[in-house]
């Protein structure tokens, strides 16, 4: 990128940052009522009274999705190819959610109309080129037809697995997998001097990623060492190859976050469950988003770690407005946005 | 010819069981084009289609799917045009889901020929590599007591983790060969614990067990060849068997299918027309334009058609609705090839003038002057007759601009670039330039003046009269020209300027920056500066553009240059090098003067002309069509 395009990059993080919630502000929405919320959020299909809940719901996340890929759509603009296909990467989540969704659907035979209601309105540059997907009537079909496409070689694994066991975990975990893998693989890409900052954050979003999974694959699902380890990408930070190996060997849920290399194993130290885990690594990788976004000088860098942060921002505003299009108590939702411990409130107690 | 089409606002309003037919008649008509905003009544909420275009589109990409694998006609002859009522719909999609399941368990089992020959294609090279070993690796192969022992393919992008996870479960792997997109590994270990999920691994790692002939070590390697090739030519037996089936296949489904193509292209009308449907009720309003012309035969259609009761009104377009007005495409055949060029620039808005057959006239005239000349005139026509199999509707547009080159090379005289074969009916450019040069420069004034004038015309025709008076090239910006042109006149005449002239090109520049400043919001001293650039500029702007049309009269002069340095390199050899350098001279001079001076009659219409008067935000009639496909066709 030239100097000028770096310097608009870089204040055009700064400008949108201001729109990123600290918690006073997330505590005062959290007060408001939906007509409230609506007015300041622009979001007024919340109040549209023909809708049902779930399509309101719907249509608040497409809304929110949408701002989020806006933001995208404009950080993107003055980066070069590599940077941004970087982070289209990122963004290709979603069309990787689409083409779950589209598993799902053709795996308990939905109607095409239903399973469109279902998947995110995305840009030309980040869905999946294939329109032919969306015309496939079974699973099998439209695992033929991934098989021509990028995807080709988890799809034709997947549809092996798929006509042997008639289950999408091992596509819906190939699809995961890839898409980190890639997403690795564009960042190692990157040359200059904003490469290791770009690496750096990519590595904690892969050391996240991985430490939920290992935890998952191997003490929730009882995956053997070497299945557990097949699914994992290694990161270039702390969850290197070797160190995955080692800890994909090891038997016991706290034997492993004590053997996690620091900052990783302080930060787990006594973490009861997985949940908990989520959450504290979740923790951990926001904590370094704000770092990056308030004092790197990598541009591309600070851009992904502000989209990582509004993302984190527009799903606890999503939650907040579906506990109250679906009337939870106030504990509950100060929980699913992240104002309170999590712990089980009084009024979900009693009730049980 | 250069008015626009009056076209109508029509709203039909007809019962909802009546809209298929509906439908179907005004894309008979062809002459409705339908209007998708949504009503002004907010009652007519309902979209009644929504169901019968999600059948038509599920059919539809049966269909396509289909005609992937067969080939069906995308229009073939309509036998009879009938409504497609949703149940018929509904059949021909349960119909088109039966053949589109056959016909996908033979692409299945094409797909698994192909990935049975390419296993072959493997197991021969495995064959090659473990042929030259000096160890028996159909022992090692058949299951041991100790050792167990994997032999396979697997995506080269999952060899690096596989590594990692067979090593967990105390395998070693050893890639030994990258073939396109798979690598071949041996992956080998100790019998026991590690083999359960070594098992699972694989399978998530896509690999793919390679048998390796438990005989390789003792039997001859060339027996072996032979036996996969055999297994080739019986795969090959199995390929044409399974064509023949298709092929009956194909055969006895082709008609149903052509049928079902037919269906769908009857229910289609009623499918584009969705968006411009609402509806309460029973009651459904479809709203579009139509061209005044056509409306009593619309009408008389849809009483003939519609069993029951509806009501079609129309109005004039409003004021606001203007730049939604489609306008109807220019169908003189003569002039499509003109239209052509003046649709890479934008479509006329409704009620502006048609500017094609003016950059007809005006193209052929410029362009017959700057490369006036008999022979070479001819050849371009006859170039544009001979390809006109391949050019399609542009070839008149060839055999216009030759016809145009060769009147003008009888008016100066030049065959060829020979300019003593052929006596002058007027006079050649090159003996006198300066009259060349003046006459240019008049046809420029002319063009700009008209061009001026049919902005104006534009602007009141769509109800836009301050701009017509104060806007570029408006009544006031002619003025000040006429004026300039006036007094440059007089002063070339008679050495004075003149009162008048000054006076009203005073007026009409004052009037222009009083017009500009008025329209400005900015501070005092930033209206100053914006005001005095963009009147100089108005000035500037009009005497170089006036300049511009130069180009006419040099180009006609270059034109009989270069015939001329032709001729004389030719007149240098002997006589077959004379043909020769004719025969270049005159090619070079067709193709590299000719393409230029193509672009220099574009750029003049296009900046010249179009952006004077000519918006081009307008958009094409497109009424809503019944695809019949030609006899034959199918």
């Amino acid at each position: 990128m030239s100097n000028s395009d770096q310097a608009y990059l870089q204040t055009r993080v700064t400008a949108m940052s201001v729109r990123l919630l600290d918690a006073p502000a997330l505590a005062a929405l959290a007060q408001l009522d939906l007509q409230a919320l609506a007015e300041r959020l622009q979001l007024e299909p919340i109040l549209d009274e023909q809708l049902s809940p779930r399509v309101k719901a719907r249509a608040v996340e497409q809304t929110l999705l949408q701002r989020l890929l806006a933001d995208l759509v404009v950080l993107t603009r003055p980066m070069a190819a590599a940077e941004r296909g970087l982070l289209l990467a990122w963004a290709r989540k979603y069309a990787l959610f689409n083409l779950k969704t589209l598993i799902r659907g053709k795996l308990h035979a939905l109607d095409q109309a239903h399973i469109r209601e279902n998947l995110y309105e995305l840009p030309a540059r980040v869905r999946l080129p294939h329109q032919e997907l969306y015309r496939a009537e079974n699973v099998a079909e439209l695992l033929r037809v991934l098989e021509r496409g990028p995807l080709r070689v988890i799809a034709r694994q997947a549809r092996e697995s798929y006509e042997q066991h008639r289950d999408a975990f091992v596509l819906e975990a190939a699809v995961d997998q890839r898409y980190y893998a890639e997403l690795a693989r564009q960042g190692n890409q990157l040359r200059g001097a904003e490469a290791p900052a770009i690496q750096y954050l990519i590595g904690s979003v892969l050391d996240r990623i991985n430490v939920l999974w290992l935890l998952r694959f191997r003490f929730a699902f009882g995956f053997s060492p070497s299945e557990a380890f097949y699914q994992l990408v290694p990161s270039k930070r702390l969850l290197h190859r070797d160190r995955l190996l080692s800890l994909a060997n090891i038997d016991g849920f706290d034997e492993v976050l004590a053997a996690m290399p620091a900052p990783l194993s302080s930060a787990l130290a006594g973490s009861p469950s997985i949940i908990e885990v989520q959450r504290r690594v979740g923790v951990m990788l926001i904590d370094e988003c704000r770092r990056t976004l308030k004092r790197g000088r990598s541009g591309v860098a600070r851009a992904l770690a502000y989209l990582i942060l509004r993302e984190h921002d527009l799903h606890r505003l999503y939650a907040l407005i579906q506990g109250r299009l679906l009337g939870l108590p106030q504990e509950v939702i100060d929980i699913a946005v992240e104002l309170a411990e999590p712990h089980c409130p009084s009024g979900i107690a009693v009730a049980a | 010819m250069l008015r626009p089409l009056p076209m109508k606002h029509v709203r039909l309003l007809v019962m909802t069981d009546d809209l298929p037919q509906a439908s179907l008649t005004l894309a008979e008509t062809e002459s409705f084009h339908p209007d998708e905003r949504p009503p002004e009544i907010q009652a007519l909420a309902g979209a009644p289609g929504r169901d019968y275009r999600e059948r038509y589109r599920q059919a539809a990409t049966r269909l396509d799917k289909i005609a992937k694998l067969v080939g069906v006609a995308p229009t073939p002859p309509m036998r009879q045009v009938h409504v497609v009522h949703p149940d018929e719909l509904a059949a021909v999609g349960s119909l088109l889901r039966e053949r589109w399941e056959e016909a996908a368990r033979f692409e299945e089992a094409f797909r698994r020929l192909d990935e049975e020959e390419r296993f072959i294609r493997d197991q021969e090279v495995a064959l090659e590599n473990f042929a030259n070993l000096k160890i028996d690796l159909g022992k090692l192969y058949r299951q041991t007591r100790f050792l167990d022992f994997h032999v396979g393919m697997v995506p080269r992008e999952n060899v690096g983790r596989l590594e990692g996870a067979v090593q967990l479960a105390g395998y070693m792997l050893f890639n030994y060969l990258a073939r396109g997109d798979s690598a071949h590994v041996v992956i080998v270990g100790p019998r026991g614990e590690g083999e359960a999920p070594l098992g699972s691994v694989l399978t998530s790692a896509g690999f793919q067990s390679l048998p390796i002939p438990s005989d390789i070590a003792d039997r001859d390697p060339v027996a072996k060849r032979e036996e996969l090739q055999a297994r080739r030519a019986e795969l090959a037996g199995q390929r044409d068997t399974l064509r023949t089936e298709f092929k009956q296949w194909e055969r006895a489904h082709r008609e149903t299918l052509l049928d079902a193509r037919r269906t769908l292209l009857l229910a289609e009308p009623f499918v584009t027309l969705d968006p411009s449907i609402h509806s309460s009720g029973s009651l459904a309003m479809l709203a579009g334009w139509v061209p005044l012309r056509a409306l009593p035969s619309l009408a008389e259609r849809l009483e003939q058609s519609l069993s029951m009761p509806f009501d079609l009104s129309f109005r004039d377009p409003r004021p606001d609705e203007r730049p939604l007005v489609p306008t109807v495409p220019v169908t003189n055949r003569w002039l499509t090839p003109f239209a052509m060029l003046v649709k890479q620039y934008g479509i006329p808005q409704y009620g502006e003038v048609d500017p094609t057959p003016i950059f007809a006239f005006t193209f052929l005239l410029m362009f017959g002057s700057m490369f006036g000349d008999v022979g070479q005139g001819a050849v371009i026509a006859a170039a544009g007759w001979y390809f006109r199999d391949k050019l399609g509707r542009f070839w008149l547009f060839g055999v216009m601009a030759g016809l145009s080159s060769m009147l003008f090379g009888f008016l100066y005289g030049s065959i060829f670039g020979y300019e003593e074969l052929l006596p002058a009916l007027w006079t050649s450019p090159i003996h006198h330039p300066i009259l060349m040069l003046k006459i240019a420069l008049g046809y420029g004034v002319v063009f700009i003046v008209v061009a001026c004038l049919l902005a104006i015309y534009n602007r009141f025709a769509v109800k836009d009269p301050a701009s017509a008076v104060f806007g570029h090239h408006g009544v006031v910006n002619l003025v000040f020209y006429l004026s300039l042109i006036w007094g440059s006149l007089r002063l070339t005449g008679t050495g004075s300027f003149g009162t008048l002239p000054l006076v009203l090109m005073l007026t009409s520049l004052g009037a222009l920056a009083v017009y500009a400043w008025r329209h400005l919001e900015a501070p005092a001293g930033e209206k100053v500066l914006v005001v005095f650039i963009e009147t100089l500029e108005t000035v500037i702007g009009y005497v170089s553009n006036t300049l511009s049309f130069l180009r006419i009269a040099a180009f006609s002069l270059n034109h009989a240059a270069l015939s001329l340095a032709v001729l004389t390199l030719a007149n240098m050899m002997g006589t077959t090098g004379h043909i020769l350098a004719v025969v270049f001279g005159n090619l070079f001079v067709l193709v590299l003067e000719g393409g230029i001076v193509i672009i220099q009659v574009m750029r003049l219409q296009y900046y010249e002309g179009f952006s004077r008067y000519f918006s081009g935000t307008g958009h094409e009639f497109a009424p809503l069509k019944l695809r019949r496909g030609a006899a034959g066709a199918g």
